[in-house]
């Protein structure tokens, strides 16, 4: 269960990953095409309709998906300078205060980003470019992130609650 | 009861300080029983967020750009269709048809329109007088939305996506070399750093609309409401106002700095014209049936 | 509950959380979050969902993730090498040397990116571990890094700049011409730091025991080629009227993957772990300004930046000591909040009482910019503290410790500015004329 996961978050990262390789695409598409309306005008056409709202939503997209990803493997900072002068007994229960608050937010927050999505779908709401994209889809998209995040979170508590000592300071073992 | 209220624009722009009025007005009939504070320039919410934080009741109410919500229904968007109203007037009669249109529409999303102001009229910036619609053609022009991409296109001009914050430059490097915006957003960009010529065309009048959440208001008691609406009326001819002075100030401001504002030709206005209809076609085509509600009220 | 009351509770609690070890974007949230619970009547929860979607497909925020790819693939390339190999000859004799590669590195950058945590992670990407490598102190490492990307905020393109030029209606353009100066002037002081403490301690710095003749001198800056190719295909391409500044990352992503590739040691398997490390980079600082975005919100809600300028401008003060006053408020302010938010959540009130005292908007916009940037580098919340800390693993205490005297800098180039306005006014004046 803990491996299918880790996967899921890994595979997860790598469509992230993917995004930002197609907004790096999508623009120098776009910049292709300034280049040749400025030495060969009227041959292709000049604009891509939309990129600026795609390359929004591919960034939100990868943004999302890749949050819990990057919280196995240590990628979110926090402040440990502190915590890292307590004993192994006070830091365990620095974690486990630490990750129980972050299941509280992420959960009220994926509570609240599923609420967006549905009245999204309910109203039917598009985006207001030249392109009209249904919101739903890239909010969609984000909740689920956030959505896995809150697994990822809830899963390094599991791991934190049998390895019975702290596990956050040290990245390499996340 | 304290009421927040976003809004996109900054505080030197009429809407805003037409909107702080607004405010002081509901603060001042209601003995400070409803007090609205204002977070102007997309402080508390980005401008595309704004309608939909006043659905969700995060904000009792809020400013945003009408036609906007063109996507959603065509019947918002009316305003900002090139060559149907060009004037005060007509852009007066055009909201006294889109109103009830436009108040029906977001009665479905549990919002209700409090008052309507448009923007000066949109005219045409370029480096060098342009004569007749040909002048245009090759011209590389700036186009922010799908109604200004099919008008550069059938003007043969290359229409090309810049961000309003990216302008000067984009006009300094040749990025574009044509813009239709207000006068107000000309002199905003100091336009007279990178054009030479203006001329009021006056392509559209768009308007940004004030909208407050049905569940919200209805939670006021009778007297406020009506001091709401009451303030709200006169916000709206007190913008109206606002925005045919801003339009005379803001054109003067730009022939002040060196910019040449001159009056349209006719060739130059039927040339437009012709294009308008082409657009309207296109425009007809995909329209719903209560955006072509608006334009048949507006046009008998 | 009066104002300084609630604000103190609100610090207190974000101190907790953070000393304790939450997750910086968490701990920005939380504090958000009871801000409005407590504090205010709106529903927290849709404005918490509304704020994380509103601010995460923003068309500004896109250039961040490419920025910081084209700097994982550089580093992973021969090319971050090969400019510091380069680069020997050339400042062997300069005091403080590599280091100076920090300082122009970022300033040079700051002529491509619009934000400084862009500039930080790019420039220190590579730099960091090639200067640790060649056995500099960390103090001066982190601290020249985290002082000089702050210009990434100032020297144009800046995103700040357009925020305020949008929010207060001044010419963007005026205010990117105003810019330039203050940006040589914060660069110089810089460079003269990094040199001062060499003079004085030569032993800190690590000698350079060749002496390189001319000859050599343009035969090792034949390594410098694709580098410079690189800078200058990008600002090329901006200042050619091809891309906009955001679109420039795209290409100098498809620039530096070419010329890594062209340039040897370079593989799928490299590009692959380039991406991926860009990608977790960017999706931490992600959810600090998703956080940040919404602790804004939050005061902006419950109304306590306002209330705190609010407070300054009924005093009724002079030039001097309104801006003494100010300093001190946006210091305070940008320990806690990030750059834009202070602007924004300020400037309805802060820009009547500067323009009823006659201060010039363009100059104040610089002065602003200034104090922001000194907000980048002071704890808790300062994001080129976070990007660095990203990037090495330090603490960010550490980090902001060794950045402490690049803040003091920063307020020296405030003092300057103050003393001579001219240095901000003498651009635009002299272009409008
Ligand atoms: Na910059
Ligand atoms: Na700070």
């Amino acid at each position: 269960m803990s491996r299918l996961l880790q996967k899921l978050y890994d595979v997860c990262g790598m469509i992230a990953g993917g995004l930002i390789l197609c907004i790096c695409l999508l623009i120098s598409a776009q910049i292709c095409l300034n280049a040749f309306g400025r030495f060969a005008p009227g041959i292709l056409p000049s604009t891509i309709p939309s990129y600026a709202d795609f390359s929004g939503f591919m960034l939100a997209g990868a943004t999302f998906l890749a949050m819990a990803h990057t919280l196995r493997s240590g990628g979110h900072i926090r402040v440990n300078l502190v915590v890292s002068r307590l004993s192994q007994t006070t830091q365990f229960v620095a974690e486990l205060f630490v990750l129980i608050a972050a299941t509280g937010l992420i959960g009220y927050a994926t509570y609240f980003m599923g609420a967006l999505v549905v009245e999204s779908v309910h109203y039917g709401d598009v985006s207001t470019g030249i392109v009209p994209v249904p919101l739903w889809i890239p909010q969609g998209v984000a909740a689920f992130g956030i959505g896995l995040l809150l697994v990822a979170v809830v899963h390094t508590l599991f791991d934190l609650l049998s390895a019975r000592a702290p596990i956050l300071s040290s990245p390499g073992e996340v | 009861q304290s009421w927040d209220m976003p809004t996109p624009y900054g505080d030197s722009t009429f809407h805003t300080q037409n909107i702080a009025q607004f405010a002081d007005d509901v603060r001042e009939a209601t003995d400070g029983a409803l007090d609205i504070t204002l977070h102007s320039a997309g402080s508390l919410f980005p401008h595309a967020e704004i309608k939909g934080a006043v659905r969700n009741r995060s904000v009792p109410l809020g400013e945003f750009f009408l036609s906007r919500l063109s996507n959603e229904d065509l019947a918002f968007g009316v305003d900002s269709q090139p060559f149907v109203a060009t004037s005060y007037e007509d852009a007066a009669r055009l909201w006294a048809a889109q109103e009830p249109v436009i108040t029906e529409l977001l009665a479905e999303q549990g919002l209700i329109p409090l008052f309507s102001v448009p923007w000066p009229a949109q005219g045409l910036y370029t480096n060098g007088e342009i004569a007749t619609i040909d002048d245009l053609n090759g011209l590389r022009f700036r186009a922010y939305n799908a109604a200004l991409e099919e008008f550069a296109t059938l003007a043969g001009a290359a229409p090309v996506q810049i961000e309003a914050s990216n302008i000067p430059q984009a006009f300094a490097t040749g990025q574009v070399e044509a813009m239709i915006t207000s006068p107000s957003t000309g002199v905003n960009s100091t336009a007279w750093d990178f054009v030479t010529h203006y001329t009021p065309i006056n392509a559209w009048v768009p308007k940004n609309i004030v909208v407050v959440n049905q569940r919200m208001f209805d939670g006021l008691d009778a007297d406020t409401q009506a001091a709401v609406l009451a303030a709200a009326e006169a916000a709206e001819t007190r913008g109206w106002e606002m925005s045919a002075a801003e339009a005379e100030s803001m054109t003067a401001t730009l022939a002040d700095n060196g910019i040449t504002v001159y009056e349209p030709s006719a060739t130059l206005i039927e040339g437009l014209q012709a294009i308008g209809e082409t657009m309207l076609g296109t425009w007809d085509a995909a329209a719903s049936d209560s955006a072509r509600a608006v334009l048949n009220a507006y046009n008998n | 509950m009066s104002d300084p009351m609630i604000g103190l509770i609100l610090l207190g609690l974000l101190m907790a959380l953070l000393a304790s070890g939450v997750w910086v974007a968490i701990s920005l949230s939380l504090v958000g979050l009871a801000g409005l619970v407590f504090f205010s009547n709106a529903p927290s929860g849709l404005v918490l969902a509304s704020t994380f979607w509103g601010h995460s497909h923003s068309w500004a925020l896109t250039a961040l993730p490419l920025f910081i790819l084209m700097g994982e693939i550089l580093l992973r390339s021969r090319m971050s090498d090969d400019m510091f190999s380069g680069l020997v000859p050339w400042l062997s004799r300069a005091p403080g040397r590599l280091l100076h590669v920090n300082v122009f590195g970022c300033a040079i950058f700051a002529a491509v990116s619009g934000s400084s945590a862009a500039t930080a992670a790019t420039i220190g990407r590579m730099s960091v571990p090639e200067l640790t490598k060649r056995g500099y102190p960390e103090s001066l490492i982190l601290g020249t890094l985290a002082g000089s990307a702050t210009l990434g905020l100032l020297i144009p393109p800046s995103i700040i700049l357009i925020v305020y030029g949008v929010a207060t209606e001044q010419s963007i353009a005026r205010l990117f011409i105003a810019a330039i100066i203050p940006g040589i002037m914060l660069m110089t002081l810089f460079a003269s730091y990094v040199a001062v403490r060499a003079w004085m301690n030569p032993d800190l710095i690590p000698a350079i025991d060749e002496t390189f003749s001319l000859r050599e001198k343009f035969r090792a800056s034949r390594r410098l080629i694709p580098v410079a190719l690189l800078i200058g295909g990008v600002i090329g391409s901006i200042y050619g009227g091809l891309a906009s500044p955001t679109d420039a990352a795209a290409l100098g992503v498809v620039l530096a993957t070419i010329l890594a590739w062209t340039s040897g040691a370079f593989s799928w398997k490299l590009f692959g772990a380039a991406v991926m490390s860009a990608t977790r980079t960017s999706c931490m600082i992600a959810l600090i300004l998703l956080g940040a975005a919404f602790l804004s919100v939050s005061m902006g809600f419950t109304g306590l930046p306002r209330n705190l300028a609010a407070w300054i401008s009924d005093m009724n003060l002079s030039i001097t000591a309104l801006l003494v006053a100010l300093t001190i408020f946006f210091i305070i302010l940008g320990c806690f909040l990030d750059g834009i938010s202070v602007i924004v959540l300020t400037t309805s009130i802060i820009m009547p009482m500067v323009s009823a005292v006659g201060i010039d908007p363009i100059w104040f916009g610089i002065y602003l910019v200034i104090v922001v940037e000194m907000s980048q580098i002071t704890p808790p919340v300062g994001f080129n503290l976070f990007v660095i800390q990203g990037l090495t693993g330090i603490d960010i205490l550490r980090i902001a410790k060794a950045a402490f005297p690049f803040f003091l800098l920063l307020l020296l180039g405030v003092l300057l500015i103050c003393l001579f306005p001219q240095i901000v006014t003498f651009l635009p004046t002299y272009m409008a004329s």
